[in-house]
Order: structure tokens, then C-alpha cells, then sequence
């Protein structure tokens, strides 16, 4: 048996479990704290999409106003919807 | 439509997770070897093979937008390029606690998986740079997909290349652990497996919804006239 | 003869007439590549070499003396117009990339014509093991041609091109640096050369030769779109 024992470090890097347990906590730590990383990058993406669309919206909402306000009295044309929304200059 | 499905897909990815990472703790037997410092296997192996697998998906796409100029194929090369240099970070760190659990040192030149994953990393770092380099974006694009087809075709040669290259014949560990593997390990392994790739094909999809949400918003600025701001990327590809 | 062969023998002479009358590349590469040896006489502290620091310190420098002229191969192309040419011209455009690694391979074995004596000179014991390397060299030549040709297209359009070929070509050879040098260290052996897994190395090297070259040829035409 003492021959085993003497082998054993040289076949075997088996580190006694309470190393070895951080060792592996480590590794898989490493992998968890990546994933949130990322996840936190992709959520700072979608802050700014959020906010981004906020912009957004609110250009729409004032062209809409603008349309309305002074196409109350005009053209026919500017009544139309289907105006692909960028050509409204008149 | 890229946010279609993530939401199944994505629950599926933490169901098989938490499955996966259960069966490593609580069922696989410990290796008669390695001890505990064994279970680092199940999720560096993984990792790795679903990069690699990721790299040579990259390199198909790339073949893809080569030959019909559908830049979407561009994006997703560069998407699957780009979770696949992060899965291979997470490789290169666990490889190394791997190593310096084993062998006392953080990195050794003696398993050539590890090496030849090294090499493999550092040619597809050099894909960002490289991208950064070329202005045009037509050009880009299409210098993107040509990297990641000669990539591709570099990864299995590499890695014959470096396993050639041992002339020890050192007890390779990767191989005695896959080898001579029992039936829990081995289901354990597989279950982790599809865990990871579950997990890679979810973050590609995720960032590509991003990606095309932010084209939707560029999209509908541009139909609003309105000034399309915002910093946008020098290489990453637009989706829309 | 085809018109593709006609003009890969057009393009390749004028590369090598253009070479030879304003010595731009190889000059530079050779007096690099010495100057190298230098430094690693005093890096490693050695004077003589043999096996494995032998081959390390040959390719290396071979390798890095390679990148300076892979930095300059389609220099003429951009400045002057011919990748237009080469769109125009009724023929395969492939052939452009056939012709640049004919020539390189040229430059390169020009090159190890003068640095491999002087290396030999200024740290080999006898130049037993000179011969058997011929092989090597040549078939290691090809496989950096292409992988170089190749890069180096696609750096010329670019910014801060000098650094893009080091960055992206040096990976790519790893695999091609291992096989020579696998090759290389028996031949170099203290004892005299020895052959052993020399075969085998040769065939690495033939398998990446063939695996660049085809995949050089198959995308060049899409590097040309303009």
C-alpha cells in the first residue's frame, strides 16, 4: 500500500475535496459571471432602444400634430395616409 | 422576425441548464483520477466544442453572403463569430483553473486541445480589428466573410497541426476522461452539451433581435425624417 | 495559349521585371532577416545552434522577413490601377491570385537563397542537413504565398495595412510554422540530420499548401467586387 501511495500524486493530481471544491466553484463562476456580464451589456442595449423609440414616438406625435393643425383648411393631398410619412413638405 | 421563438427557445436553454448542471452535482460519479477538480470538464468541454462548432457556423454564413450578397448573412457570420470569442474567453479561463488545479500552473503547453483553442482564439480576435480596418461596409462585409471561410477551414487544421506537435506522449487527461468514460458521466456530458449549444443559439438570436430592433428604430427614423443619431457601430453589421 | 495563362505569365513577369528594377522587397528582407540573426546571437546568447532553437530561430525570422514583403505585394496593384485592370479584363480573376503567389513564392526562395548559407555560416556546425531542407522550404514557401496573397488583398484596401498583415497572417501560420520547424529540428540535430516523422511534417505542410491554396482561389473573385 505505501507503494500506491507513492504513485498516487504522480498518476493522480487529486487535490483533497475542499481545494479542489474551489477550484471547480471557480470555473463555474467564471462561466456564470460571463453570462451576466453579457446579459447586462444587452440590457444597457435596450436602454438605449427604449429610449431611442421614446425619440421616436415623439418626433411622430409632432408631425402628426403639425399635420393636422395647418391641413384643416388645404389640399386634398395631405389628408391622404398613405403618403409614405417623409414627403410632407408643402 | 429574430424575437420569434427566443422566448421558448430561452426557457428551454434554463430548463436544460439547471437539468445539466444537477446531474454534474448530484449524479455523476467522481472521477477515480481527478477527483472533484473533474467536474470543471462539464462545462469546459462543452464550452469549447460549441465555439468551435460556432466559429465553423460563422464560416457557413460567411459562404452564405458570398454568394448571394443578402447582407443578413453577413450579421449572423458576425454574430455567431462574436458569442463564439466569448464562449472561447470562458474556455481559455476555466482551461486555465483546469491546469492550475492539475498541475499546479496556470497554463501549460502540454495539452494540445488547449493550445491549438489558444491559437484558434487569437486568429478570431484579430477578426474585430480587422473588420475596424476597412471603412466601405459594402467591402467590409465582404472581407468579413471571406476571414471567417479561411478561418473555418483553418480550425480543423490547426488542431491537427498542434496535436502533432506533442512529442510526449503525456498522459492526456482530456482523452482517459473521455475515453474510459461511465455511462452517468457520459449522459452528464451530453446533457451539458446540448445545455451549452441551447445556450449559444439563444445568445445569437438575442443579439441579433437586439441588433434588428435598432434597425427597426433607424428604419422608422429615416421614414420620419428625422435625424438618425445615435453612435453606430464601425463593424458590427446593421439588421433590419 | 488562354487567354488566363497568358495573363498570369503577364502579370507574374511584371511583377518580377518591376521587382528587380527598383529592388524595393528583397533587398529589405535579406538585410532584415541577417541583422535578425544578430540579434538573436545576443538575444540567446549563443553562437551555435542546432535542433529545435536552430529551426525556431531560422523560421521566425524567415517568417517575419516574409510579412515585410507579403506587406508589399499589392502595393502596385492599388496605386496604379490594376485591380481595375484585372476587373476589366476578360479572364478569371483568380488568376491575379495565382500569378502574386508565384512571385512570392519567388521572393521567398531569393530571399533563403541569401539568408540560409549566412544562417548556416553564423551558427550551423556543417551543412549536412542544408539539402533535405530545400523540401522543406519549398512547400513551407507555398503555403506562406497563399496565406499571404491572401491576407495581404485584403489589407491593401484598408487602413493601418502595415499592421493588419502581422495581425491576421501570423495566426494563420501557426500550423505551417509548426510542420517546418517539426521538419527542421532532426535535420539540424547536433549528432547530424536525422529523418525522423520527416514525411509526415512534409505531408502537414502539402495538406495546408493545398487547403490555403484552394481556398485562396475560390474567394479571391469576391475580394475583387468592387
Amino acid at each position: 500500500m505505501p507503494e500506491l501511495a507513492t504513485l498516487l500524486p504522480l498518476a493522480a493530481p487529486a487535490l483533497p475535496l475542499d481545494e479542489a471544491g474551489k477550484y471547480v466553484a471557480g470555473a463555474y463562476v467564471v462561466f456564470m459571471v460571463l453570462l451576466v456580464v453579457y446579459v447586462g451589456i444587452m440590457a444597457a442595449k435596450l436602454g438605449r432602444i427604449e429610449r431611442e423609440l421614446r425619440d421616436v414616438a415623439a418626433i411622430a406625435e409632432e408631425k402628426k400634430d403639425a399635420q393636422a393643425a395647418p391641413g384643416r383648411g388645404s389640399e386634398a393631398p395631405l389628408a391622404s395616409r398613405g403618403s409614405g410619412g417623409g414627403g410632407t413638405d408643402v | 422576425m429574430y424575437g420569434k421563438g427566443l422566448k421558448p427557445l430561452s426557457i428551454a436553454t434554463v430548463a436544460m441548464l439547471a437539468v445539466s448542471l444537477s446531474l454534474v452535482f448530484f449524479y455523476a460519479p467522481l472521477d477515480a483520477d481527478q477527483g472533484f477538480i473533474q467536474k470543471i470538464f462539464y462545462v469546459h468541454v462543452p464550452l469549447a466544442i460549441v465555439a468551435l462548432i460556432g466559429f465553423i457556423v460563422g464560416g457557413v454564413f460567411a459562404i452564405a453572403h458570398l454568394r448571394t450578397n443578402n447582407r443578413k448573412w453577413d450579421a449572423y457570420s458576425y454574430v455567431s463569430i462574436h458569442i463564439s470569442v466569448i464562449f472561447g474567453v470562458a474556455v481559455l479561463i476555466t482551461g486555465a483553473i483546469w491546469a492550475k488545479a492539475s498541475w499546479g500552473h496556470w497554463w501549460v503547453w502540454d495539452e494540445p486541445t488547449l493550445v491549438s483553442f489558444l491559437i484558434v482564439f487569437l486568429l478570431y480576435a484579430t477578426y474585430y480589428p480587422f473588420r475596424y480596418a476597412i471603412e466601405d461596409r459594402d467591402r467590409q462585409a465582404r472581407y468579413a466573410s471571406v476571414f471567417a471561410v479561411t478561418a473555418g477551414a483553418f480550425v480543423p487544421l490547426n488542431f491537427m497541426a498542434v496535436r502533432m506537435a506533442q512529442s510526449l506522449v503525456h498522459p492526456r487527461t482530456f482523452a482517459t476522461a473521455e475515453g474510459g468514460m461511465p455511462g452517468e458521466m457520459m449522459l452528464t456530458f451530453l446533457c451539458m452539451l446540448v445545455a451549452i449549444g441551447l445556450l449559444w443559439t439563444t445568445l445569437v438570436k438575442f443579439e441579433l433581435t437586439a441588433k434588428s430592433a435598432s434597425g427597426q428604430v433607424k428604419r422608422l427614423r429615416r421614414a420620419l425624417d428625422a435625424p438618425v443619431g445615435g453612435s453606430s457601430s464601425r463593424i458590427a453589421p446593421e439588421v433590419s | 495559349m488562354t487567354p488566363s495563362r497568358a495573363a498570369f505569365a503577364a502579370i507574374l513577369a511584371k511583377d518580377l521585371r518591376s521587382e528587380l528594377r527598383t529592388l524595393q522587397s528583397l533587398p529589405a528582407m535579406a538585410l532584415f532577416s541577417v541583422t535578425t540573426f544578430v540579434i538573436f546571437r545576443f538575444g540567446l546568447d549563443r553562437t551555435s545552434l542546432s535542433g529545435s532553437l536552430a529551426a525556431g530561430v531560422l523560421w521566425a525570422t524567415l517568417l517575419f522577413a516574409a510579412v515585410l514583403g507579403i506587406n508589399r505585394l499589392f502595393v502596385a496593384e492599388r496605386e496604379e490601377g490594376g485591380f481595375d485592370a484585372i476587373r476589366l479584363a476578360p479572364i478569371d480573376r483568380s488568376v491575379l491570385f495565382g500569378a502574386k503567389v508565384a512571385a512570392l513564392v519567388i521572393y521567398l526562395a531569393a530571399l533563403e537563397l541569401v539568408a540560409v548559407p549566412i544562417f548556416a555560416i553564423f551558427f550551423l556546425d556543417g551543412a549536412a542537413g542544408l539539402g533535405p531542407l530545400v523540401a522543406v522550404l519549398l512547400l513551407a514557401d507555398l503555403g506562406l504565398a497563399a496565406t499571404g496573397t491572401l491576407i495581404s488583398s485584403m489589407a491593401v484596401n484598408s487602413r493601418a495595412r502595415d499592421l493588419l498583415v502581422p495581425l491576421v497572417l501570423l495566426p494563420l501560420v501557426v500550423p505551417l510554422m509548426i510542420a517546418a520547424t517539426g521538419a527542421t529540428e532532426p535535420l539540424l540535430a547536433l549528432g547530424g540530420p536525422s529523418y525522423h516523422r520527416f514525411g509526415t511534417w512534409l505531408m502537414v505542410l502539402g495538406l495546408y499548401d493545398l487547403i490555403f491554396g484552394l481556398v485562396g482561389y475560390a474567394v479571391f473573385d469576391f475580394l475583387l467586387e468592387d
